[in-house]
């Protein structure tokens, strides 16, 4: 049988509504999806365990590729629908293509890139999704996301001033990273980090003007104004010849080591590292004494990006068995590939109710196990939404650098 | 293609469930055709509703299906849409009702052993729920982790420990149901929700289990609550021959080993497919042709017990004792491995994306071998005429509920490259999966163990199998569904509208 | 803990196992990439996604096993079958 393009229009004369190049590059990948039909992937997406909805679900973003290849659907049908993902990445784990034979044929499944192709595609075409537009105008225009809302502006300049009195200097060998939400709107997060990095003996610099990562830019179809961060972010790092750059929050980790290598040919000059691994390691190793007790009992939420996306899960438990007084109820990180904030990939800029209720479940997860008042993340996206629906219920919600600086006994 | 249903019914199907349940997007529509492989998406549009509503409520439901009673709307229940038999594809566009959003758990009686659910809601994530009380709902599908306990009542699905726990018929206790004309009703053994065991009036939990939404929809279901197994025993031998592996498959069935919850027999043509993959499989030397495995769950010292005299069969069986890693690994393992698509192979060897077509036939044991030859013969017909086949082997799991002897859900997997579909490699399908089914009840066996009977080919040999039978379905549709609006077209139930 | 070197993403050249699979990363086999020539090519993984795909089939495997029985009894390889303690599963 011949090789054909499968456009649909021997049965019902319509064509593609796909450019050829979108669908040379995810057309194997939602047949891979179609093909199965399994989905496995639908009970652990945070989003389809509160919608219920099937246009929302992972299959569904495979299935509308493979329409839309045959004219049945059109960007204008489906755009909307793609806006409801987190990209926590639980699907495409979970996918029996992945799980079980995404290394033997190194061929697995893709739900966020086809989410995040999509998305780019809808941008394209000129539909935009208000919310997410004017976010993107804004971290264009002032170099760092609007996290503290429309009209309190989040330049380079500014992205600094949690570190206000700690001395950092600029640039050099190592740079901390130190993520727009973290900086501005949670700055006590960067600032455990610093003290935490310095306790274990580290020398760091900050960057001259950190710009976003680009991340949320990548995710949420605008493309080119990520190149645009990326591309900045790059040139402040060899400013000053920096070679390792610490990454706090795993948002950034997973975009600059998905993102960034294509887009510079001498990318390899650069080290990525996790925080939550370097300062696993520094307690292991001795390097940093945990010597105050934090009286709590407390469970660990897994950040998406770190548990699902990059297989972190060992360093922040660690990290919480090596404070004194913790009583730590953990709950393992293969049934948390079902658990969610609702925070990534900006959902909660478009559809608030959402992330609130998937977060809403999350803390109420929480409040099942016996004794714990107390929620520990390592992702600052995450733990604004997890904060709000925490202050609901009596729930305090903390990130693992702020508890464990306070174990070295710093105050933050 | 289903005309655009008119701004009337949805307007009033609005004041049902209100404004953010009801879609007609094009999204919504043909996001809700398609059950797994194969689907003639050359043919999407002719599968797609004309609206979709996402209830909250036996009320609801009861309602929307009364409004199509009175407009001649076709309805179609749809809970996870992952049945092997279409049986939530529409065939007539009309109204689909997405049962997804009543997936609470209502109730967990300890003192009765019960739990209460909606029917949207997954094995899985129930089990989840009930494993803080030492409990598990143990109804284990291949789609365990994805179908939903209404989809698992409108197939009266089948489990694999099914010969420990039982399969989806007795772990569902009783169901309130929404009937075509829109009454709610509640069935069971006899009266009480919770009654195991009944004699009074007709017994029917058993006509509604199975019915593929022919003739209601459920709104809430009763299910056991088995205590949580403290031990599980698994054990895989492997043969140089398939008869030496189906007579100790047969063997081990027989044990009457109370514990034993299952046994399982692949074919030569599955271990040649298995070994595609080998790296999750576990490499094994050419001598192992076919392989038996069994599984048994309960009390660690029954367990002991119970494994030493399975492994006394195997151990004087000729087979060889596979070992421990692919028990650690391999048991719960199986139904995520082995319909991956890039399993699917050209005639010269280059992976190609294929979708998992499970034919799931019941056979008496003694016929096994004998249908397993016929089977692959028509595999291999099809195989010849379009690339686009590939036979990925079968499987022979035990039937019983309860009692592992006896039949077996024989499945042959056969691979479809469906990006290749046209007109005549659907027809050629069609017919192949006709004469499937043919051999099946030629050899005293049923088309279908599990997934129902619904489809194309396979569905124009209910009335010979069924004989007498068919003509009380035709009689019992009609009289609950005068109107034919409930999943209208399937199970040839059209007929019980024809004058005589 | 996950450094990330971009070099270090690169596998290994591929060494035959058997006629259709290969290796390249120690205890990972693959599917001989001559057979994805034709239809459906082969995606760019780096190291550090296939550690995390392997490492999560265990933990997924281990995990489900849990779901269903609190321990597994192992028959035990060339010793008395059925005999001995259960065995905790899946120490790799």
């Amino acid at each position: 049988m011949a090789e054909t393009t499968t456009s649909g229009e021997a049965t019902n004369g319509r064509s593609s509504t796909l450019p050829e190049e979108f669908l040379e590059q995810w057309r194997d990948v939602a047949y891979n999806c179609f093909s199965s039909g399994h989905k496995f992937c639908r009970e652990v997406c945070p989003v389809t365990q509160v919608t219920r909805d099937e246009r929302f679900t992972p299959t569904a973003f495979h299935a509308n590729v493979i329409a839309m290849e045959k004219g049945h659907l059109s960007i204008e049908d489906v755009a909307e629908d793609y806006v409801n993902c987190t990209m926590c990445g639980a699907c495409e784990l979970r996918c029996p293509n992945t799980l079980f034979t995404g290394d033997f044929y190194r061929f697995r499944q893709r739900t966020i890139d086809v989410v995040k192709a999509m998305r780019a595609f809808a941008v394209e075409q000129g539909i935009h999704q208000k919310n997410w537009q004017r976010w993107a105008e804004l971290t264009d225009r002032w170099g760092n996301e609007p996290v503290l809302g429309w009209t309190r502006e989040t330049s380079g300049s500014k992205v600094r001033a949690w570190a206000a009195g700690l001395d950092i200097p600029t640039g050099g060998e190592t740079v901390l990273f130190a993520d727009c939400e973290a900086a501005f709107k949670r700055p006590s997060v960067p600032r455990s980090v610093a003290l935490l990095l310095r306790a274990c003996g580290v020398e760091f610099g900050l960057m001259d003007q950190q710009w976003c990562c680009g991340g949320p830019m990548w995710e949420t179809g605008y493309v080119d104004i990520a190149h645009k961060m990326a591309e900045h972010n790059m040139i402040d790092w060899r400013k000053t010849h920096t070679k390792r750059i610490i990454c706090p929050d795993p948002h950034d980790y997973i975009t600059i080591i998905e993102h960034y290598p294509p887009l510079d040919e001498n990318f390899d000059e650069f080290e990525i590292v996790l925080a939550v691994d370097l300062i696993a390691e520094a307690i292991r190793e001795g390097r940093l004494e945990l010597g105050t007790p934090v009286q709590r009992t407390v469970t660990y939420h897994d950040p998406c990006r770190l548990n699902k996306r990059l297989g972190v899960w060992q360093s922040p438990r660690e990290i919480l068995r090596a404070i004194p007084g913790l009583t730590f109820i953990d709950v393992d990180h293969v049934t948390q590939w079902s658990y969610c904030s609702g925070a990534g990939s900006n959902l909660w800029v478009e559809k608030p109710e959402l992330t609130a209720e998937i977060s809403r479940r999350r803390i109420a997860k929480a409040q099942e196990l016996p004794g714990v008042d107390g929620l520990v993340s390592a992702c600052p996206w995450s733990e604004r939404p997890l904060t709000e629906q925490g202050e609901a219920v009596g729930m305090d919600v903390f990130d693992i650098f702020e508890i464990t600086a306070e174990a070295a006994g710093f105050e933050v | 293609m289903a005309t655009a249903i008119a701004d009337s019914v949805v307007d009033e199907l609005v004041a049902i469930c209100g404004e953010e349940h009801v879609f007609t997007g094009r999204s919504a529509l043909f996001n809700r055709a398609r059950v797994p492989a194969p689907f003639p998406a050359h043919r999407w549009d002719a599968h797609i509703p004309q609206a979709v509503v996402l209830p909250v409520s036996a009320q609801q439901v009861s309602e929307v299906v009364k409004l199509a009673n009175a407009r001649g709307i076709p309805v179609v229940p749809r809970a996870g849409g992952t049945g092997l038999t279409d049986g939530a594809v529409p065939l007539r566009g009309g109204i689909l009702v997405d049962v997804k959003l009543m997936n609470q758990i209502k109730e967990i009686d300890l003192d009765n052993r019960t739990v209460t659910v909606g029917p949207g809601i997954n094995m899985l994530k129930l089990s989840e729920e009930l494993r803080r009380y030492g409990f598990i709902y143990p109804d284990n599908p291949a789609s365990y982790p994805c179908s939903l306990v209404g989809g698992r009542i409108g197939t009266s699905g089948w489990s694999l420990i099914g010969g420990r726990f039982g399969h989806a018929r007795d772990l569902v206790i009783s169901f309130e149901i929404v009937l075509p004309t829109g009454e709610i009703i509640r069935v069971g053994d006899g009266g009480g929700p919770k009654v195991r065991k009944s004699s009074s009036g007709f017994q029917l939990k058993h006509l509604f289990m199975g019915h593929q939404g022919t003739l209601g929809i459920v709104t809430e279901a009763t299910l056991e609550l088995v205590k949580h197994p403290e031990a599980e025993f698994s054990m895989f031998y492997a043969f140089d021959n398939y008869m030496d592996a189906w007579r100790t498959c047969g063997e081990l069935a027989r044990s009457s080993v109370a514990t034993l919850a299952g046994v399982v027999l692949f074919d030569e043509w599955k271990v040649a497919y298995l070994r595609r993959d080998d790296e999750a499989y576990i490499p094994q030397d050419d001598s192992a042709k076919a392989v038996v495995a069994a599984a048994a769950y309960g009390f660690e010292d029954e367990l002991r017990a119970g494994a030493k005299r399975l492994l006394r069969i195997g151990q004087a069986s000729g087979g060889k004792y596979m070992g421990d890693e692919i028990s650690q690994g391999d048991w719960w393992s199986r139904h995520d491995r082995y319909a991956t698509p890039q399993h699917g192979r050209t005639r010269d060897g280059q992976v190609a994306l294929m979708s998992w077509h499970c034919e799931d036939a019941a056979i008496p044991y003694p016929e096994l071998p004998k249908v397993r030859e016929k089977w692959h013969a028509i595999a291999a017909g099809l195989r010849e005429r379009f690339e686009m086949f590939d036979d990925w082997g079968m499987f022979a799991y035990t039937n019983g509920a309860f009692k592992p002897w006896g039949d077996y859900l024989t499945e042959i997997d056969i691979g479809i490259w469906e990006s290749k579909w046209d007109e005549e490699s659907w027809e050629a399908w069609v017919d192949a999966k006709r004469e499937l089914a043919r051999v099946s009840i030629e050899h005293g066996g049923s088309i279908t163990a599990c997934h129902g009977s619904c489809r194309e080919g396979e569905v124009d040999l209910v009335p010979l199998e069924m004989g007498g039978g068919f003509e009380v379905m035709k009689k019992l549709k009609r009289v609950l569904d005068p109107n034919n609006i409930m999943n209208p077209g399937k199970y040839l139930l059209d007929q019980a509208y024809e004058e005589e | 803990m996950l450094v990330f070197r971009l070099s270090a993403q690169r596998p290994p050249k591929p060494e035959r196992v058997t006629d259709v699979v290969v290796t390249r990363l120690e205890h990972v086999l693959e599917v001989d990439p001559d057979l994805m020539r034709k239809h459906v090519a082969q995606q760019d993984i780096p190291n550090w996604d296939m550690h995390r795909i392997v490492s999560a089939r265990w933990e997924h495997i281990r995990d489900i096993h849990e779901q269903w029985a609190d321990s597994i009894v192992l028959a035990g390889e060339g010793s008395e079958l059925g005999a001995g303690p259960p065995e905790p599963m899946g120490e790799t």
